[in-house]
């Protein structure tokens, strides 16, 4: 497949470059982070310590991670529903491998395959049945909710052993390892969607179907890649929450799709497809995993929780397309 | 022979849907005791208005296409059932006005659903993410998650009452309705600009018809039929649950799109939504008298979808069925 070649035809200079970056929505929700962050520090005298900001970014990183999976499956103009009932099923079968006394190269293979094949079988309704992404993973959504309730057969899981703990709750230098986890796979997700073909076939997809078809590309199998590695992500994500929580029952990541698709809306990323970026939903779960802190070191009741992150979401997105209305980048 | 009654079944969703009930009607009858009598056949019914109402208030936001669709209906629900059962319980407001509140009240928050999609153009899926949020949680912090009890015992005849054995939600509220929105959708100016919003938007606007009124007032009735529901379950199960109408939604579009409404809009009938909630109301109680978790309803439900769809699209290759859709 041959690489458009746009991009590096006349490239800017770097200050010009630089510039621009400042306007992008990505650094908008950067200075809403840093400034949320001084008044949370200001109002509290708690949040700017290294403890609290480390908290922050552990809660984050499940979010972030399944988040740049589902910006891949949104960017192609699909919806994955269905995350927080794979996270379900997935968490299960850690659970039970783990208090089986497996190791943990065994459960990352356990987390990551069973998480690719529900996954695949998403990308399978998606891009080989052509049932449309709401329908297909509202479908899974309620079936692997239901499978992981039978593995556990109403019970839950509460002796597992601390095999995952270093990957849940571990720190190297004071920065979580699941931080560094998930910073890790941002990288790699930047690169592959700014850089490989994959990544262009990504955004065509979602920018006009029919065109990406006419230009050769397989959208049957795009589409199918998105689905299969949003999955992949979702044992990613299962191995950290079972580390940091050490239990499994069987409402475990009910809601979650809701939560990661906030994420990836307030970075940036167009509902309808084609637009925005992985980077920007990674910043999207750390401002949802900030609010949530937040509310919490201001003594706000959790249950006013959703009302705040809804509020948020709302004003995000009108900001946001006021902003490209006027004609901003 | 075999071929064209599969054809003729194939062809259209309701008489699939129909076949679909008799069939799993037939499967219950045979293998589960106690699930083919009258009683229970006609006092299952009580338990799809509920969910019947969303969806039937989704189908009509889905029909107006242009990516719409409304997450909130659940949060709606239990947000309504609590401006009612507060009401009663901490202003000493008559029962019966107190319901027609809340009604009112899942109408208020709908139009501001509609407000947020027409006015601001956000699209719908973000502004109901957003709201499902919003009126959840509020229902939550406004009862600090105690369910509310102890309204009056006359107001339970609505959820709880029936008459000639068929339950009285059933004759005073759904039917009625169902009949409304149909005449609604089929013998109204408003039904026709529907129709002609969700299947093409901009030919649409060339024909002069108010696409954002039309899109507002969907909302605002998929709002106001939360509203009913909520007072229904209320009535039911005798107090106003903050969390009644959790998970709500996904089931309401679940059987929006079984009952044949495209999610890209410009399709869908109040009759096939009506036998996509009697298929599943049929579902449950038949897994449920055998003794199947409630956990594989909604499993069930899941596999009945995703295979009604693939049926169809394996149908429509072969050439077999007509008009048929991706989902």
């Amino acid at each position: 497949m041959q690489t458009l070649p746009l991009e590096r035809a006349h490239p800017a200079p770097v200050l010009v470059r630089g510039l621009a970056v400042l306007r992008t929505r990505e650094a908008g929700v950067v200075l809403f982070i840093l400034v949320l962050g001084l008044v949370l520090h200001a109002w509290t005298g708690r949040f700017l310590t290294p403890t609290n900001l480390a908290n922050v970014l552990l809660n984050s990183a499940p979010t972030a991670v399944v988040a740049l999976g589902m910006t891949l499956v949104i960017l192609t103009g699909g919806i994955d529903v269905s995350v927080g009932s794979t996270l379900g099923v997935t968490a299960v079968l850690l659970g039970y491998a783990a208090a089986a006394g497996w190791h943990l190269g065994p459960l990352v293979a356990v987390g990551v395959l069973s998480g690719l094949l529900l996954g695949m079988v998403n990308g399978a309704l998606v891009a080989r049945a052509g049932v449309m992404p709401i329908i297909a993973t509202l479908a899974t959504l309620s079936l692997y909710r239901a499978l992981g309730f039978q593995l556990l057969r109403g019970k839950w899981i509460a002796d597992i052993p601390p095999v995952l703990r270093p990957v849940g709750l571990g720190t190297v230098g004071g920065v979580p390892v699941a931080a560094l986890l998930a910073l890790a796979l941002t990288l790699l997700f930047a690169y592959v969607t700014a850089r490989r073909p994959l990544g262009r076939h990504i955004y065509a997809v979602g920018g006009n179907a029919e065109a990406a078809r006419l230009a050769g590309i397989d959208v049957a199998r795009v589409a199918f890649v998105v689905y299969g590695v949003t999955g992949m992500l979702v044992g990613v994500a299962a191995l950290l929450y079972v580390g940091q929580t050490g239990f499994v029952q069987s409402n475990t990541g009910v809601g979650f799709e809701l939560q990661v698709i906030a994420a990836v809306v307030l970075g940036g990323t167009s509902i309808l497809g084609g637009r925005g970026s992985v980077v920007g939903s990674v910043l999207g779960a750390v401002l949802v995993g900030q609010i949530k802190n937040g509310l919490i070191l201001m003594n706000v009741s959790g249950l006013a929780e959703g009302m705040v992150a809804g509020v948020l979401i709302l004003l995000a997105v009108a900001v946001d397309l006021l902003r490209t209305r006027r004609g901003a980048p | 022979m075999a071929a064209r009654l599969l054809r003729a079944v194939a062809a259209d969703r309701p008489r699939f849907l129909l076949a679909l009930l008799l069939a799993s009607y037939a499967l219950f009858a045979l293998t589960v005791d106690g699930f083919a009598t009258l009683y229970n056949t006609l006092n299952m019914t009580r338990y799809g208005v509920e969910i019947g109402l969303l969806a039937l208030g989704e189908t009509l936001v889905i029909i107006s296409g242009g990516g719409s669709i409304d997450l909130s209906v659940g949060s709606m629900l239990s947000l309504a059932g609590v401006v009612m059962g507060l009401l009663v319980k901490h202003l000493g407001v008559d029962v019966w006005l107190a319901a027609g509140a809340a009604v009112l009240s899942g109408a208020v928050m709908g139009a501001l659903n509609a407000l947020c999609i027409t006015a601001l153009r956000i699209p719908a899926l973000i502004v109901t993410l957003g709201t499902l949020y919003i009126y959840g949680s509020a229902a939550l912090v406004l009862t600090d998650t105690v369910p509310i009890s102890g309204l009056p015992e006359r107001f339970y005849v609505l959820g709880q009452g029936e008459v000639l054995g068929i339950p009285l939600q059933v004759v005073l509220v759904f039917l009625p309705v169902a009949v409304l929105l149909h005449a609604l959708l089929r013998h109204t100016v408003f039904g026709r600009h529907l129709y002609g919003v969700g299947t093409n938007e901009v030919a649409a606007r060339f024909a002069a018809i108010p696409v954002e009124r039309v899109r507002f007032w969907v909302f605002t009735l998929s709002g106001l039929l939360a509203g009913v529901a909520a007072v229904v379950i209320t009535s039911r199960v005798a107090s106003a649950r903050p969390d009644a109408g959790f998970g709500y939604e996904l089931q309401a579009i679940t059987i929006a799109v079984l009952g044949g409404t495209h999610i890209a809009g410009g399709e869908g009938t109040v009759l096939g939504t009506v036998l996509g909630v009697t298929v599943i109301t049929v579902l449950s109680n038949g897994l449920q008298l055998a003794g199947i978790h409630p956990i594989w309803q909604l499993g069930a439900v899941g596999a009945v979808l995703v295979g009604t769809v693939v049926l169809n699209q394996w149908l429509a290759r072969r050439g077999m069925a007509v008009g048929v859709q991706g989902g």
